[in-house]
């Protein structure tokens, strides 16, 4: 611990720090060279100290990223905004302008506080909790389909993989699914829209409108209990006390960011690369049975939807080699790591059968995304519906909009699509989700599985 | 063959059962899984040895 006390710039940190690599992942440059910078990190340095956002750790090996990130007894999540604690900046690098005196929900806790909310939200998201909403997402997918299934065209992202996860999360929180559309825009686009954009102030607008509905839906059911993730959050208690409004609200801001745009990118990618692989396609298709499962791990594996997370030391500690002081802050890379060539044979390949697909896409250790089982259903349920209904679709490469950097989100903006058009075979989305909203109500379906476990009945 | 989940390690990352569906057991409240038996039973190794090898917690032992 000698050397703890020495000032910045003396030759212990610059022994601690003399693998380095600058490293800037919201660059559009570091999402075109993603294999090459991934590549180079990992033979040459596998944690790296980079100067860019302030200095930070960057972790891009597999084995680094593994032993980093289930360390928790050296690592925070914590993000103090107003100095109450030891002044740690949660999960992002740099620390976003627009949190605006929020943290982000528990992914930005530390235990003990963190697991209680966890525990709280858990049998809401469990695989047993899941699957009681598949026939629900299978008529909200049909409904998206059959929009425009007659026409032979379609936006993948704007008709379907941007609508079902959306109108999911607002289920399972307890929101009006027709509120849909009051998130889905702002969620997405604070994502992909640079600061200084001349799009900035009518997404701003749309902002507002989101945190308005938000905050009127939370205060309306405190008042008028009615289940979901939201009501599971209010009867959160710790010490016997409730949580704060303040915590409860960054917490539903991040189960929606979490629920949006996380599977509407793997989804969409998915799609893209079957158009580009027509014979993977058909095989997937043909052998969806014992091939689904593989190949949902294996997209989750190369697109890796959110691409890391920040942490911050604790405690002076040395972890996979290197040792690190208490405040430091290490990004990471789930992504990079996913591109080991060290656990992962031809690692920039997708190989749809994939086996020991032990990626990192849902994060590692405690913090690991709770929505994961929902991700993994919502894909599953939008892609086969779209093989079983436009199994020759063709997407338009000169109309696909990639997000230009991919340093919060892998997403796409725009999937156009042509397809041999069908026949419809129900209602539209908006007389659709009125049905939906009735079946949630009546069946109550958002309620937790430890009190409701049937599976919802559509229809009939 | 025996299998073990250590409790402590699993994140409820739910691979395992999707590897081995009749030899892993999910906890309804949180997903977390544990071995149905400590004994493998013949012809599920290979299963199984899946399931360990794609956990991403590595939190299967295989003894």
């Amino acid at each position: 611990m000698s050397d703890e006390d020495a000032p910045a710039g003396e030759p212990a940190d610059d022994e601690r720090k003399q693998d380095r690599y600058y490293f800037d992942r919201h660059t559009p440059e570091y999402r075109h060279r993603f294999e090459e910078v991934t590549r180079e990190m990992q033979e040459t340095c596998p944690i790296a100290w980079s100067d860019s956002y302030g200095g930070h750790w960057v972790a891009a090996g597999n084995r680094e990223v593994f032993e980093l990130a289930r360390s928790a007894e050296y690592l925070s999540n914590d993000n103090d905004l107003r100095g109450e604690r030891r002044g740690y900046k949660g999960i992002t690098i740099p620390t976003p302008e627009r949190v605006g005196g929020v943290r982000g929900g528990f992914l930005e806790m530390d235990p003990p506080e963190q697991r209680y909310y966890r525990q709280a939200l858990n049998p809401y998201l469990s695989p047993a909790a899941v699957v009681r909403w598949i026939p629900l997402v299978d008529e909200m997918v049909r409904a998206c389909l059959d929009e425009r299934i007659e026409t032979g065209r379609i936006d993948f992202v704007d008709d379907l993989v941007n609508i079902v996860p959306a109108v999911l999360t607002l289920a399972m929180l307890g929101f009006p699914l027709k509120h849909w559309d009051i998130y889905c825009e702002p969620a997405h686009a604070v994502i992909y829209t640079p600061p200084g954009s001349p799009d900035a102030p009518r997404l701003a607008e749309l902002h507002k409108a989101m945190g308005m509905d938000l905050a009127s839906q939370f205060f309306e059911i405190k008042q008028h209990p009615r289940p979901g993730l939201v009501n599971a959050l209010i009867n959160l208690r710790i010490d016997g006390e409730p949580q704060p409004d303040i915590e409860l609200l960054g917490t539903i801001g991040l189960l929606i960011g979490g629920g949006f745009d996380t599977t509407t990118a793997l989804t969409a990618h998915a799609l893209e690369w079957l158009s580009e692989h027509p014979d993977e396609r058909e095989r997937l298709s043909r052998e969806r049975d014992t091939l689904l499962d593989a190949a949902t791990e294996e997209f989750l594996r190369y697109y890796c939807p959110a691409p890391g997370d920040a942490r911050t030391f604790t405690a002076d500690c040395a972890i996979a080699g290197t040792r690190f002081k208490e405040g430091e802050r290490v990004w990471l890379s789930w992504a990079m790591a996913n591109r080991d060539p060290a656990v992962f044979a031809d690692p920039n390949s997708i190989d749809l059968a994939r086996k020991g697909n032990r990626h990192n896409s849902f994060g590692l250790g405690i913090h690991r995304c709770i929505g994961s089982n929902i991700a993994r259903m919502v894909f599953k349920r939008m892609l086969t519906q779209v093989l079983d209904r436009m199994p020759d679709f063709r997407c338009d490469p000169a109309g696909a909009v990639h997000y230009d950097t991919i340093g919060v989100i892998n997403g796409m903006r725009q999937l156009p699509a042509e397809f041999t058009p069908g026949p419809r075979r129900g209602a539209g989305l908006a007389e659709t989700l009125e049905a939906l909203q009735r079946t949630c109500d009546d069946q109550g379906l958002a309620e937790p599985v430890t009190a409701h476990r049937a599976a919802g009945k559509v229809g009939g | 063959m025996k299998v073990r989940v250590d409790p402590q390690r699993c994140q409820g990352h739910t691979l395992c059962a999707m590897n081995a569906p009749t030899m892993f057991e999910l906890d309804e409240v949180d997903g977390h899984s544990s071995a149905v038996s400590e004994d493998v039973p013949a012809g599920q190794e290979e299963q199984v040895a899946e399931a360990a090898h794609s956990c991403p917690e590595q939190a299967i032992s295989l003894f």
